[in-house]
């Protein structure tokens, strides 16, 4: 099985992260991580090809040199290759032209199954997977907490509803999204390390991918960034007094009613 | 100048702070309250395969070069202290010898098992009166047919009794002083060979501190490490300077995890009604604490280099070790103060390094020790 990670590389939770002073770009610690969903799509991608064999698993990325790092992690946990999409001169934050680059690559490369994560946790959007689905012409799941393979063109997944879960049956080739839960990522063993090392990982221009340039620069993205604000500061935390406990209750309806006016 | 890690070098960074994050961060408090060897993580850290750090890959081993090693002892340090000096003492002093002396059967029979981690090793110097005066050593090896006779006890023996294999520092000659030193590997299981006493310590717990007895303990010959006799010491030179500069890694590994904390504690303990990160005193501390972390960062990682390109490292690593010892007590020390009275509370995490800090006056020469040695080398005989 001939299976594609889609992965993204994102800031670390833990991250200095400025804004700057035109209030259109971030300043970013240099600690860099795998986007959670990402490392859960590809141990998901390492376990089946552990179970099937001749399967191959590929990473791509669509980000900085930087993001080579990501791609060699990857290939640490046990995948076999890995192809850097450089968005240098390129960079956007249209999920549209994202899509679009990344479904080229899937088309060029070939693929039985596409997994990624169901969202970055930089930019929340949710929305690469679907998109790149429907550029392709081909099923999608999202959040997805369990995997299994029926066949060579089949796979029964079951995912997230509110409250509840579905299960469903998808023809191959077909895009799945994964979520938290589906799988422990692994840590990787050293000799993957060392793998990863020495690998070599091609960095392809998206413009060798058959897409028109003015496609996809930062011209043409339908997204534009007009600002970053930070989070409002939170107001000063205010105990309720009271002798007693229900004197604190009745204090505590008061400043409910009166002054936030939740009731 | 070049000051760049390489990519490998850089990926291999974080791939390991990354691992220690996940499985040694946890489970540090819990090591250090437990003050036992730390069994499941132990096995989940050395089944990843980083204990042949040091050895070639033809033998299952990383290759590592010294700034990788560095690395490695830094963020495995990071991570519990505890943790760490078992796991060094497996990756460096506790196979150095076999590796490099052993033969096949012993490699076979120990260092290799001892790299996948289903073997712990130590290396046994110190006794009650000679720690960093090794001419000082009373065990004894004396000629027996085929072999050697072992008798004395080893004190202060990381792993101690959980070994299972020691190589063993021992006079096969008194009279000749260092020049009768020699190295011997006894494993778990000879006769006369027992764990004494084990050691509580203030800091470092969960590794296994304690005395080693040999009691007319019969190796055979095989076992004798070195090719000569009489140059023991000359052997332990050569490893010497890595010793020190994995010392001075693990005072910055000790540092850094002392630095993060107060820098989130800093961040969000409120007084005065704001962030005590605000108040100037509170600043100045981090930007010595930052300054000296530096300053001893580029000794450690300098020697380190020095000593990977065979460019002499002998002093740099003495001063390095020493140097970022007392970084790493003086950072310890801050956080405490950063936390107020919770830094002296067994509830909070400071309390803990500044327990841990303390093992490094000791470890790989006394501070005592090694300012002799500097000055000494440096004014040379007058």
């Amino acid at each position: 099985m001939n299976i594609l990670v889609f992965i993204k590389q994102v800031a670390d939770t833990e991250a200095r992260i400025i804004i700057k002073g035109d209030q259109k770009s971030l300043e970013i610690e240099n600690k860099y991580n795998i986007n959670f969903f990402d490392e859960v799509a590809i141990e998901e991608a390492i376990r089946i090809k552990e179970r099937i064999k001749d399967s191959q698993v590929t990473i791509c990325t669509y980000g900085t040199k930087k993001a080579v790092e990501a791609l060699r992690t990857a290939i640490a946990m046990g995948a076999d290759r890995a192809f850097l999409l450089d968005n240098t001169n390129l960079e956007n934050h249209d999920p549209l032209i994202i899509a679009k680059i990344l479904s080229s690559f899937a088309k060029t490369e070939g693929f039985d199954l596409i997994l990624c994560g169901r969202q970055a946790i930089d930019d929340e959007n949710a929305n690469i997977g679907a998109i790149t689905a429907e550029f392709l012409g081909i099923p999608h799941v999202s959040a997805i907490l369990k995997l299994e393979i029926m066949d060579e063109k089949k796979v029964r997944v079951e995912s997230e509803l509110e409250g509840g879960r579905e299960v469903v049956e998808v023809q191959l080739p077909a895009l799945l999204t994964t979520q938290k839960g589906l799988n422990e990522p692994r840590v990787p063993l050293i000799t993957g390390v060392m793998k990863a090392m020495k690998a070599a990982i091609p960095s392809i221009d998206p413009c060798s991918l058959g897409i028109a340039k003015e496609d996809i620069n930062t011209d043409a993205s339908r997204v534009i960034v007009l600002s970053y604000e930070p989070p409002k500061k939170r107001p000063p935390v205010k105990i309720i007094e009271g002798e007693t406990p229900e004197e604190k209750v009745k204090n505590l309806m008061k400043v409910l009613k009166e002054e936030a006016k939740a009731i | 100048m070049n000051f760049a890690m390489t990519e490998e070098q850089e990926f291999f960074k974080k791939t390991i702070a990354d691992t220690v994050d996940r499985l040694v961060v946890p489970k540090a408090q819990e090591i250090d309250e437990k003050d036992e060897f730390p069994w499941e993580v132990w096995k989940e850290f050395t089944k990843l395969g980083y204990l042949g750090l040091r050895y070639p890959e033809e033998i299952g081993g990383i290759n590592a070069d010294k700034i990788m090693c560095m690395t490695f002892y830094e963020e495995i340090t990071r991570g519990s202290v505890g943790f760490a000096q078992s796991v060094i003492m497996n990756v460096l002093m506790g196979t150095y010898f076999i590796y490099r002396f052993g033969n096949d059967a012993i490699k076979e029979r120990c260092l290799y098992p001892a790299m996948r981690g289903e073997k712990i090793a130590t290396m046994c110097f110190t006794e009650d009166q000679s720690g960093s005066d090794l001419g000082a050593t009373r065990t004894t090896a004396v000629k027996d047919g085929d072999g050697w006779r072992i008798n004395g006890t080893k004190m202060w023996i990381t792993n101690g009794f959980i070994c299972d294999f020691c190589t063993v520092l021992a006079t096969t000659d008194p009279s000749k002083g260092l020049k009768g030193l020699n190295f011997f590997l006894v494993e778990k299981g000879t006769p006369g060979f027992s764990g004494g006493q084990v050691i509580h310590k203030i800091g470092c717990r969960g590794t296994v501190t304690g005395e080693l007895v040999f009691d007319n303990v019969w190796v055979p010959h095989e076992n004798f490490l070195g090719e000569e006799l009489g140059k023991g010491v000359f052997y332990v030179s050569d490893i010497l300077d890595e010793v020190r500069l994995m010392t001075g890694a693990m005072a910055l590994g000790i540092a850094r995890g002392a630095y993060s904390e107060a820098l989130e504690y800093s961040k969000k303990r409120v007084a005065f009604g704001q962030p005590i990160g605000n108040f100037q005193l509170i600043r100045e501390k981090f930007a010595e604490m930052d300054t000296f972390m530096n300053a001893a960062r580029f000794m450690v990682y300098y020697g380190a280099w020095l000593l990977e390109n065979s460019m002499g490292s002998r002093i740099i690593a003495a001063e390095a070790k020493l140097y970022a010892t007392e970084v790493c007590l003086k950072v310890v020390d801050e956080l405490t103060r950063i936390y107020g009275a919770n830094g002296f509370a067994y509830e909070y995490t400071p309390q803990r390094y500044f327990r841990d800090a303390r093992f490094l006056l000791y470890g790989g020469g006394t501070q005592e020790v090694l300012k002799d040695f500097i000055g000494r080398t440096i004014i040379g005989k007058l």
